[in-house]
């Protein structure tokens, strides 16, 4: 009875139900229709644009007009993550053209706050609909709702669970939990110039905590879901690039500081080391990629990204591509960068004959009034311990006095020898305005080898006020060391 | 844990399966250790409330008895039983409307309190308090042995497939039953998956879909027009019905799995030609409850006109507070209880014709069905609003908004649902799925069986819609 009843709900009612209840399987199939070569998967990080923008190119979009000749789609559904990916990827049929696919990996979707989102009951429901079972039993899974049906408060329960308990593995590190970090930066936080307690500030600082601040490791259900995509990929002969999407991370330093970067470094030399030396595999890290003015939201963490920023990651992935398909490979030349913001290519050794890295030469009249501050971040490798790199602003004045401004290079936390990358958010003080000249550089005073590359200045308005972080922010320990 | 959801399914089966592998000593047990289970999947720290319901009453029910020739110290057991138990229902289910209310009675006597509380009602409290209510009534009465061992006594209030939306069991037919050895019948087994399948087709094919639309209307009042909120008026009465009647036949069929007979919850109520005995054939587990420990008490209807409307009052007030904290609650009480009263006082001023042809008496029975039915279709209304502000929006917009806002699309499978639905209940008014089924040659049987699976499957409604008596 149970066959019969399977053939006839196979028949005549499966596809109406997988186009009601799981509408992300008609992206897989326009996939097919299309007969793309490459497909992008994605979440909002691929289909936002800033109000103003008249441009509402995608990521996807940018990236297909460096290889004109391949044909290259995009899945892309809000909020999705490994999992959906994982669903998308299982239902394009084995006819289609797909050479390549493109999976977006974004940092922020490995963390509690992500994992136990209220999003995760409509998520979940769209996948009942697309497991391996036979038609009928996905249906009766549906019917007798075999995923997590939680409310906003258990979803969030979760999420407070998880910010309680799990506790960093990092030696000598200065917090215990997600949730001693946040309570720190809430009790010390941000004051204005005034000396007056900042709360919107704090509260983004603490909300840059409570996304980023925790570890990925190999229990993470995101990991266990960009495995299976690996497996998945292999079995089907795909080339498998993951996007790594940039974070802004010249906020969270700005905000938070030296101990959220490590946290950004970790995990992101964590999903390098898991997936970048896998054979057909390939990770694009786009992390630090793209400076603050171009993240469309000020005051959330997201990946939405304003044009640059969509073209600067788009470009990155083209270079990527590249890789698979040389010959179909053009530049579209499109990267221009807005106005404000400088790249200066390209690798310089800091030692004792050459300790100055490009320099970025500005003069007075191109600083715009309405910017009030500038990122500044580069990569760098230091060969030991020893280097002292410091990011130096120079400030010629009209009468030919010179003033430099140096600020430390915070000690990478990988072993010496790797790529790690720096950023600073500076203001554009009194001084900075009245100089004649500006030069920004980075300038090594140690004897000691230190590699910089891709220098990366990006002028913007404050967003933020004017305001100084508390002095005393520092550890502190909730639980009395137990 | 609901019954509409993969971990009863799952659940179920090794229950029965364990019950009639156990020992009969060992069943109890593993019964209450079940029900345990069933009731701690939803809040887990709700179990010390009932447990201590349970302490409480089956002391009062054993002290009850061994002073039973002592009879102010067994009333006073009695009493201190009963008002524990419904302080327990007091704080939890009334304590948030009381101090709501206080805090507004003080806000227009120019008074600023703060006595609001928050407190959670556990799911199902009214059913299991009840339960254990009628157990020590009935003991003090002298109609029930005390029940001795404590863990039968427990079980009988935290039965689980009855446990949180009833129907409300008496001792005298669930206590007694949980003691016999209930050997292996295959035709339990056969009768009780019957159930189970028609509860589910009531609950997740029709309910549930007539629910989407339900929530829709009553949800953007604004925007729709007032054909669309007299469909909604008209579908939630089937809602709410087939809802709590789909709930019932499940745990009838759970139970029955395992040779337990509970007790039925409605008999078409929708085909009663009064609102006396809309009320005889609804929740009849409920209205008999209060018919036996408050009507009857209050003097029934052995008693003068004005004394009996009085009762009826009392008892249909307290039915519309037992369901729920609420002014429309009470309000919805209020109206059944008057409606009552006035159709008592027209029949005995106008007495039935007796000799009435068949063709006039069948019209005039449809006529009476619809006008109880429409009635009972407004006062589903006022249970259904979320306040009074509520409640005068949707009336509102039902009776003046014929010409603006949207008008809400019935999908064509929700009609044929509801029409099956009618069909059966028509079908079923006098006896019950399992046993209507008997009497069918096999291939018929077997062929509705089908149906059913499949539509439970592969047409139920994919939203999830909590029973709305787990509110209660």
């Amino acid at each position: 009875m149970l066959l019969i009843l399977n053939w006839v709900y196979s028949m005549w009612f499966y596809e109406k139900d997988l186009r009601k209840h799981s509408d992300i399987v008609e992206l897989s199939w326009q996939v097919t229709d299309d007969s793309c070569r490459i497909i992008y998967l994605g979440e909002s990080s691929n289909s936002h644009y800033g109000d103003e923008e008249s441009s509402h190119r995608k990521i996807s979009d940018f990236t297909a007009d460096y290889f004109p000749t391949v044909k290259m789609g995009d899945l892309t559904k809000e909020a999705s993550h490994a999992q959906t990916y994982l669903y998308m990827l299982k239902h394009i049929p084995a006819s289609s053209a797909v050479e390549t696919v493109v999976v977006t990996m974004n940092l922020r979707s490995f963390g509690p706050l992500w994992i136990y989102s209220k999003l995760e009951t409509p998520l979940r429901k769209q996948l009942v609909l697309l497991e391996d079972y036979p038609p009928l039993v996905n249906r009766f899974l549906l019917a007798f709702k075999a995923y997590p049906i939680k409310t906003e408060e258990e979803w969030n329960e979760l999420v407070f669970e998880h910010w309680r308990n799990d506790t960093f593995n990092i030696p000598n590190f200065a917090w215990r939990t997600n949730v001693d970090w946040d309570y720190g930066m809430y009790s010390y936080g941000w004051y204005d110039t005034n000396g007056q307690r900042d709360w919107d500030v704090t509260a983004l600082a603490c909300h840059y905590i409570k996304t980023y601040a925790f570890e990925i490791n190999d229990d993470n259900p995101r990991v266990k879901d960009f495995d299976a995509i690996v497996a998945l990929c292999r079995e089907r002969g795909w080339n498998l690039v993951f996007n790594l999407m940039a974070e802004n991370v010249d906020k969270a330093n700005e905000l938070v500081g030296k101990d959220l970067m490590l946290l950004f470094r970790l995990n992101r030399d964590y999903l390098l080391k898991r997936y970048g030396n896998l054979e057909g595999v390939t990770v694009v890290n786009n992390l630090s990629l793209v400076r603050d003015v171009n993240f469309i939201d000020q005051d959330w963490t997201t990946e939405h990204y304003y044009e640059e920023g969509r073209r600067i990651v788009a470009d990155h992935l083209a270079q990527a591509l590249r890789e698979f398909y040389p010959g179909d490979y053009h530049n579209p030349d499109s990267l221009k960068l807005d106005v404000g913001h400088y790249f200066l290519g390209g690798t310089r050794i800091l030692d004792e004959q050459q300790p100055y890295s490009m320099t970025l030469a500005l003069t007075a009249d191109s600083i715009r009034p309405d910017w009030g501050m500038v990122n500044v971040a580069f990569e760098i490798k230091q060969q030991d311990e020893y280097s002292k790199p410091v990011l130096a602003v120079e400030k010629h004045s009209p009468s030919g006095e010179v003033a430099i401004d140096s600020y430390a290079v915070n000690k990478p936390v990988q072993e010496n020898g790797t790529w790690d990358f720096a950023t600073f958010a500076l203001p554009i003080d009194t001084a900075f305005r009245s100089a004649q000249i500006i030069k920004l550089y980075v300038h090594n005073f140690s004897e000691s080898e230190v590699q910089i590359r891709n220098l990366d200045v990006s002028f913007r308005p404050a967003y933020l006020k004017a305001r100084v972080k508390a002095q005393t922010y520092k550890s502190v320990d909730l639980n009395n060391g137990k | 844990m609901v019954f509409n959801s993969i971990e009863f399914l799952i659940f179920l089966p090794i229950v029965v399966l364990l019950f009639y592998l156990l020992p009969h000593k060992w069943r109890w047990l593993m019964l209450l250790a079940a029900s345990c289970v069933f009731y701690m999947w939803f809040v887990p720290k709700y179990i010390l409330i009932l447990l201590v319901t349970i302490v409480i009453d089956y002391s009062a029910g054993v002290l009850m008895e061994r002073y039973a020739d002592q009879h102010k110290l067994k009333k006073t057991f009695f009493v201190i039983s009963i008002v524990s138990t419904l302080a327990v229902l007091l704080v939890f289910k009334y304590l948030n409307f009381l101090t709501a209310n206080l805090d507004q009675l003080c806000a227009s006597l120019g008074m600023e309190t703060h006595l609001l509380t928050h407190i959670i009602l556990p799911i199902g409290l009214s059913f299991h308090t009840f339960q254990s209510m009628s157990y020590v009534i009935e003991v003090y009465r002298g109609h029930q042995k005390a029940e001795r061992h404590f863990g039968y006594y427990a079980l009988y209030v935290m039965f689980f497939p009855q446990l949180v939306t009833g129907p409300i069991e008496r001792p005298g037919n669930l206590l007694h039953q949980l003691h016999e050895k209930k050997e292996f019948h295959y035709e339990n087994i056969s009768k009780g998956m019957r159930l189970i399948l028609f509860g589910f087709f009531v609950k997740m094919v029709v309910a549930d879909h007539l629910g989407e639309y339900v929530d829709e209307v009553y949800g953007h009042l604004d925007e729709y027009n007032s054909w669309s909120v007299l469909g909604c008026m008209f579908f939630y009465s089937f809602q709410i019905y087939c809802d709590f009647f789909g709930y019932s036949t499940i745990a009838l069929g759970s139970a029955k799995l395992m040779g337990f007979d509970l007790m039925d919850n409605f008999r078409s109520p929708y085909l009663s030609k009064n609102i006396a005995e809309f009320w005889h054939r609804w929740h009849i587990s409920l209205s008999t409850w209060f018919r036996d420990y408050v009507y009857i008490p209050l003097g029934g209807s052995r008693v003068k006109f004005g004394r009996w409307a009085f009762n009826i009052l009392v008892v249909f007030v307290l039915s519309g507070i037992w369901h729920g904290a609420d002014w429309t609650f009470l309000l919805w009480g209020f109206a059944h209880g008057l409606l009552h009263i006035v159709e008592k006082a027209l029949r005995n001023r106008f007495p039935s014709q007796e000799s009435q042809s068949k063709w006039v008496k069948i019209s005039v029975d449809a006529l009476c069905v619809l006008k109880t039915f429409v009635l009972v279709t407004l006062f589903w209304v006022v249970f259904r609003a979320t306040d009074l502000e509520h409640l005068k929006a949707i009336f509102v917009t039902a009776f003046t908004n014929f010409d603006g806002g949207e008008q809400m699309s019935v999908k064509p499978g929700m009609w044929i649902y509801l029409g099956l639905f009618i069909l059966s209940d028509i079908v079923l008014r006098n006896t019950r799925f399992d046993a209507w089924c008997e009497g069918k040659p096999m291939v018929a049987r077997w062929l509705i069986y089908a149906v059913l699976v499949f539509m439970v499957i592969a047409c139920s409604s994919v939203k999830n819609f909590p029973f709305i008596y787990f509110q209660f």
